[in-house]
């Protein structure tokens, strides 16, 4: 069998192949470690952090629906500091590439988290911007409805790193293919597409909802067409490299993604029900390429037939 | 550390009484070095999105790379599960979490078991000396049967809200008589089962000074401490009860309102 060539290069980085995970469902420092060798990731995105340490959403934060599961978390993390002293070493020791994905509740806040982090440039290779999470009533959600603001927070963070930039959106925001517009404009490198979509499901006996934030992110297959559809709109409209999050559970969504034109694919919810997602994706690409005598994942990407 | 996530095929599954059934498979990786109160991972139908996430379920029983799981059907995944045969797949995951405290020295040791919770009791019970086993249920029909709990070296004493088997009453009934009768100051306690259950229970060991453990329930995404999802409150703040947990001292936890 001829060895398949999965390398995926953005913006001068190289991933050795476009699998990572998506913030927030691979945990912080080696929680999957004994079942997936992380050196064999494209990327690792790590859970979003915040400046101070956030105690997150009171229980129950999760529930399953149909083909997927709601969330709300509440951005629990340790902060900044916590992030830089015990997570960073951790990191430094991995050769894969670290995205650090990050939240504020201000412009200001955006800037002074991608300052510090610039300061650790050779372990972390680019921030991702979560300029979505539908739980921060105060934070992330209340601010980043602002459009203006949000365009503000990808200023301020471009303005303090070189590195690769990426601007996280959910289609809560207000119409994605305007949006993408603008926070590439404001100087971010890439998108990520997409965060959850708010949802909610009640408990018919106590008529309480099943989360206690009441509304929760919805993620999972459920919403890998939606995502799959952004993905190939923003694709077709701009020459901008998407990191894809949606429902990826197996090899076949994976390549849905890279023919719609993904760069990187995110895997998330999927680890959760399969510790080994990532891995099984992998080798499940290499075997298709074979199979279809395709020698670069290059040749697969954005090769969708509109006939 | 490597960790197990293996395909394993139902030896048995059926219904031993009116509350549980009883799942029976072989695996020597899932088995190996388990200690009563850790949990198993379970993905009840591995090639199907529903049930969507996986199922936690504790260790009833192993013997060598014989694992038994009690489980009582609940929601659309225990009914899944119950509907397999023998043969049929399961992908799980484990051995996941903390145990119980096995050798508690100098203390006389009561468990005090309710529902789901019945089974890491009896199999803690089972590999440690014990003196008592009370164990709250709703009615006769869902009382183990006897075999079940013939290993169990401790006296085990039944309570049953409607009066059919053992005492009736909750079965905190029972745990505060043993205390009259054997002092505060010796006891330890461990516990599992119904949130109220749990409360009540710790509410006692905290009037009369008692230490002791108790193994939380909370519903499960990831089971590997990733997802904050599982959260149990902490002087320290919300930890996930997956890998802190599910046991946690008495001391450790902080009460929210439920
Ligand atoms: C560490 C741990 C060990 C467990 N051990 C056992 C065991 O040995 N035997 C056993 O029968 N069950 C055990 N459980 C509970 C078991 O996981 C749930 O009963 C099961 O997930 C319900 O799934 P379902 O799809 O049937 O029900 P769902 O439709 O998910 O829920 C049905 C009902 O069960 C409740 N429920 C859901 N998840 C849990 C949960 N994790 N704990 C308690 N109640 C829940 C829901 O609130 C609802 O009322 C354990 C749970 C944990 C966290
Ligand atoms: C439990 C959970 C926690 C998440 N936490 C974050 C987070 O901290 N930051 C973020 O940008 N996205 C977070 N997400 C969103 C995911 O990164 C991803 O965008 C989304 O879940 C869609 O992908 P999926 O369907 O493959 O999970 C979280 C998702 C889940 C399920
Ligand atoms: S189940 Fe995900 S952190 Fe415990």
């Amino acid at each position: 069998m001829k060895t398949v060539d999965l390398t995926t290069r953005i913006k001068g980085l190289v991933f050795k192949n476009p699998v990572t995970v998506a913030s927030g469902t691979f945990g912080t420092t080696g929680e999957y470690a004994g079942y997936v060798d992380y050196r064999k990731l494209g990327a690792i995105i790590t859970k979003t952090i915040t400046i101070k340490p956030r105690e997150g959403n009171p229980m129950p934060r999760i529930c399953e629906t149909a083909g997927g599961m709601l969330n709300a978390i509440g951005l629990q993390n340790k902060g900044l500091d916590d992030f830089i002293a015990n997570k960073i070493p951790y990191y430094a020791k991995i050769a894969t590439p670290l995205i650090v994905n990050i939240a504020g509740e201000s412009e200001g806040d955006f800037a002074k988290l991608a300052r510090a982090l610039q300061k650790h440039s050779r372990v972390v290779k680019a921030i991702e911007l979560n300029l979505s999470c539908p739980n921060v009533e105060k934070g992330g959600a209340g601010f980043m409805k602002k459009r203006r603001l949000m365009k503000a927070a990808v200023k301020a963070a471009r303005a303090e790193t070189d590195r690769l930039l990426i601007a996280k959106l959910s289609p809560e925001l207000g119409d994605v293919l305007e949006i993408a517009g603008e926070v590439l404009d404001a100087g971010a490198d890439a998108l990520g597409l997409i965060n959850t979509l708010k949802g909610m499901a009640i408990n018919i006996e106590t008529r309480r909802s099943r989360i206690a934030n009441i509304t929760g992110g919805l993620s999972g297959p459920a919403i890998k067409p939606v995502a799959l559809r952004y993905v190939y709109e923003v694709k077709k409209k701009y020459a901008v490299p998407v990191i894809a999050a949606g429902g990826i559970m197996t090899v076949r969504d994976a390549l849905e993604f890279i023919i719609a034109g993904a760069d990187l694919l995110a895997v998330g919810t999927a680890n959760f029900v399969n510790p080994r997602a990532t891995l099984d994706i992998l080798e499940g690409m290499t075997e298709y390429c074979q199979r279809h005598g395709i020698r670069r994942i290059e040749e697969l990407r954005g090769s969708f037939r509109h006939v | 550390m490597k960790r197990v996530d293996e395909t394993v095929t139902i030896q048995e599954n059926k219904r031993i009484n009116g509350k549980y059934y009883k799942l029976v498979f072989k695996s020597a990786r899932l088995a190996r070095g388990v200690q009563a109160g850790q949990f198993l991972h379970v993905q009840i139908r591995p090639d199907a999105v529903d049930p969507f996430l996986r199922r936690p379920f504790s260790y009833y029983r192993i013997q060598h790379d014989r694992i038994e799981v009690l489980y009582e059907v609940l929601g659309r995944g225990t009914e899944l599960l119950a509907g397999l045969g023998k043969g049929s797949h399961l992908k799980i995951m484990g051995p996941l979490g903390k145990a119980f405290t096995q050798q508690v020295r100098g203390k006389k040791r009561i468990l005090v078991a309710g529902g789901v919770g019945v089974p890491p009791l009896v199999f803690l019970a089972e590999k440690n000396p014990v003196d008592y086993l009370l164990i709250g249920t709703k009615s006769r029909a869902e009382v183990l049967p006897k075999k079940e709990l013939s290993k169990v070296r401790a006296e085990i004493l039944h309570a049953t809200n409607d009066g059919s088997y053992g005492v009736r009453g909750f079965v905190t009934a029972l745990l505060e008589k043993i205390i009259q009768k054997e002092g505060a100051e010796c006891l330890h306690i461990q516990t599992c089962g119904p949130a109220p259950m749990m409360n009540a229970v710790m509410d006692i060991a905290k009037r009369e000074g008692i230490p002791g453990e108790a193994s939380m329930e909370e519903s499960m995404a990831c089971g590997v401490g990733a997802c904050l999802g599982c959260m149990v409150k902490t002087p320290e703040g919300w930890v996930p009860s997956c890998i802190e947990g599910p046991v946690f001292s008495f001391d450790r936890l902080v009460r929210t309102c439920a």
